[in-house]
């Protein structure tokens, strides 16, 4: 229950509330209901009742009244819903509502949704309580908001924010070592030129040693999109993933279906609108069937194959495959000696009773090294950090 | 430590094997004033069970029970400590056979302190920390309520002559209120507040389940489906659960084993504590079922 929901904007503004009810609240209540929420997650309706009424009220009297506002706030038709949460105005729904109410408190009745969701409060209150307790009223941000909606029910603009988040959660990348050297206070190696020209000035007595270590380059990334009729939904959420990939680093991106494309060149457009217009437009053979063993072959042998060796590479697809499992093994077995790390995202794989009974996804799963179920945005965000994760582990690899 | 590793619905559990059975909400108040270290006051109607919910907790946390029975005239130095005159006295006279000098540091000592239940539950030194049990608040006077401000908030006692005692871990405590006086916001303010309702009737049934295990099984649904209807008589004192329990046990005592209108009136000054209220319920046992033919 209320994930997501900083829990002393939460606290501030129910408290808030329910002192305009004419319920007397004190500051140790609410730290307390703060320290509650922190110490135990309250799971349901009932568990969130009792702790903010135990903790908040402080007489019997006012028991009514924190009733009326608690089911004002939470019996909402808007409620706790994530999915209703996300288009917090369009549940109020009445234009009256975004009216400043009167100075009487009648929203018990009335019941204007979660006290940190409700626009009308803003406006009304601001004036009214200049002299008393003026609060923001908290709406939580619109990706916070949406975090666990599935990608299917976002719409174009929620994307968008999708995207913009994307690259900027993309900050550290995965390095690999390379072979050329530079001069660092924490290198390992004792570089032999300049220290012995530094030690012409001592007298050949090699007083500064200058210490070099391997330069660090950003390990590549390849990334495979499905985008067949069964991966529609999350075609779009994918190809922004791609594109954050792209702008940050040294990425080569295609998308697949039937055929295989090079979106690289288009994805890196500056504008995200541009550069999903110009994707589409390329993709000729989106929502359609599926051959993923020979796209995958496909992109070993063009001369775009190259760039898998020692990458990182990223296949989202729900293994839907219209070629042969075996052929599917063969070639992922050769991809797999070929990178450095193979990521599978399949969206499917978030559903409680998911198993790998499809026949191309069995058949990969051997080959892959780590499986994930990016089907909302909290799960992409375990996929940006997987990515980061298979980068630091080059230590214990005995490949790459 | 035990106490932060558990949930409310563990407590519950615990309680439960204790035989004090609880609603989501006093399981919930309990573990919140455990688990946040801050005071509990637990107000309901006399008989709900507020009482019995701190010795409850203090058996199944396997933790001592300290109880301070507030009354009127109550004074520091029976809640919070005293000194001990008498042996201050002998001190002096030791001294002065003995010619040496005192002085005051050394008649005021931890030698000479005589801890009360408020401070015993701070020096308190063992595995569990203790309950504190504070009953019947509302009895004592509003001057009492004051001197334990400093004790609810920080737990800690200042003693002008010694100094000031930290509890090293803060002791559980609870305090009850009948209502019969209004406490002060300073109070309310430094405590958790939960109001204990009457229970359901099928909790209720629960309990005397449980409390009078003689008891037949018809017995106990009409007598809380009779207690929760009485219970909306205007009365003086409407039953709680202490009362219902002893009616059971009464009427088990008696053999009874389903509610007849004879032995109701027989046993009714288990349930109705003043006459006006006997004769009140008396009058509508036609109306609540019990007519004069049917029971016999």
């Amino acid at each position: 229950m209320l994930p997501a929901v900083d829990h002393s904007a939460f606290v501030v503004s129910l408290s808030a509330r329910l002192q305009r009810a004419g319920v007397s609240v004190g500051f140790t209540g609410m730290g307390a209901l703060v320290r509650a929420m922190a110490a135990a997650p309250l799971g349901s309706r009932a568990s969130l009742y009792w702790a903010t009424r135990i903790c908040l009220v402080q007489r019997q009297s006012d028991l009514a009244s924190f009733d009326a506002v608690f089911a004002a706030v939470f019996d909402e038709s808007l409620g706790i819903d994530p999915h209703a949460r996300s288009q917090p105005l369009r549940a109020v729904g009445d234009e009256d509502m975004l009216a400043s109410i009167a100075g009487a408190p009648s929203f018990a009745e009335e019941g204007d949704g979660l006290p940190w969701a409700t626009l009308p409060s803003v406006t009304s209150t601001t004036e009214a309580e200049t002299g008393g307790l003026a609060l923001p009223e908290r709406m939580p941000s619109g990706l916070e908001g949406l975090a666990d909606t599935p990608f299917d029910e976002l719409d174009t603009a929620q994307l968008a924010l999708l995207g913009g988040w994307l690259e900027a959660a993309l900050t550290s990348w995965p390095t690999r070592r390379t072979r050329r050297q530079s001069a660092h206070h924490a290198g390992r190696r004792t570089a032999l030129r300049p220290t012995l020209a530094r030690a012409r000035r001592t007298g050949w007595e090699p007083i500064e040693l200058v210490l070099t270590r391997p330069v660090r380059k950003h390990r590549r990334v390849v990334m495979l999109c499905d985008v067949s009729q069964s991966m529609q939904c999350y075609a779009a959420a994918y190809l922004h993933l791609m594109r954050a990939v792209a702008l940050t680093t040294d990425a080569e991106v295609f998308a697949f279906a039937t055929t295989l494309t090079r979106l690289t060149s288009v994805l890196v457009y500056k504008s995200p609108q541009l550069a999903m217009q110009q994707a589409s437009e390329k993709v000729a053979d989106r929502f359609g069937g599926t051959r993923i063993a020979s796209n995958i072959r496909a992109l070993l042998a063009s001369r775009h194959g190259g760039a898998t060796r020692g990458a990182i590479v990223i296949i989202a697809s729900d293994g839907w495959d219209s070629d042969p499992p075996d052929e599917l093994a063969k070639v992922m077995a050769r991809l797999h000696r070929r990178a450095y790390r193979v990521l599978w995202l399949n969206p499917r794989a978030a559903a409680p009773d998911f198993a790998p009974l499809v026949g191309g996804f069995s058949a990969a799963l051997p080959y892959c090294d780590d499986v994930l179920p990016a089907h909302n945005i909290g799960a992409l965000g375990d996929v940006v950090s997987a990515i980061v994760r298979a980068g630091r582990s080059d230590v214990v690899s005995s490949r790459g | 430590m035990t106490e932060s590793s558990l949930s409310a619905a563990a407590l519950r559990q615990q309680l439960d094997e204790v035989d004090y059975l609880v609603d989501e909400g006093l399981s919930t108040a309990l573990y919140l004033a455990l688990a946040l270290g801050l005071p509990l006051l637990l107000e309901g109607e006399p008989g709900v069970g507020k009482t019995a919910a701190a010795k409850a907790l203090a058996s199944a946390l396997g933790a001592p029970l300290i109880r301070l029975q507030c009354f009127e005239g109550l004074t520091a130095g029976e809640a919070l400590y005293e000194w001990n005159y008498q042996r201050q006295l002998l001190a002096i006279r030791l001294a002065e056979s003995r010619d040496e000098k005192l002085r005051d540091a050394d008649l005021f000592t931890e030698e000479f302190l005589l801890e009360r239940p408020i401070l015993q539950s701070i020096r308190y030194h063992g595995p569990v920390v203790p309950v504190l049990l504070i009953d019947e608040i509302d009895r004592a006077d509003d001057e009492f309520e004051a001197l334990l401000f400093e004790f609810l908030g920080e737990a800690s006692i200042t003693i002008p002559e010694l100094g000031t005692y930290t509890a090293q871990r803060r002791p559980m405590v609870i305090l009850t209120s009948n209502r019969s006086r209004e406490l002060h916001d300073a109070l309310r303010r430094r405590c958790l507040y939960h109001w204990i309702d009457f229970p359901d009737p099928a909790r209720a049934a629960e309990i005397l389940r449980r409390t009078v295990p003689g008891a037949n099984e018809r017995l106990i649904l009409s007598a809380t489906d009779f207690v929760g209807r009485v219970r909306h008589f205007d009365l003086d004192k409407p039953p709680g659960m202490a009362e219902t329990i002893d009616w059971v046990s009464a009427l088990t005592l008696l053999g009874a084993s389903e509610l007849g209108r004879a032995d109701i009136l027989l046993t009714l000054g288990a349930i109705t504590k003043t006459p006006d209220d006997r004769d009140t319920v008396a009058g509508e046992l036609d109306a609540l079922g019990y007519e004069a033919a049917a029971a016999t």
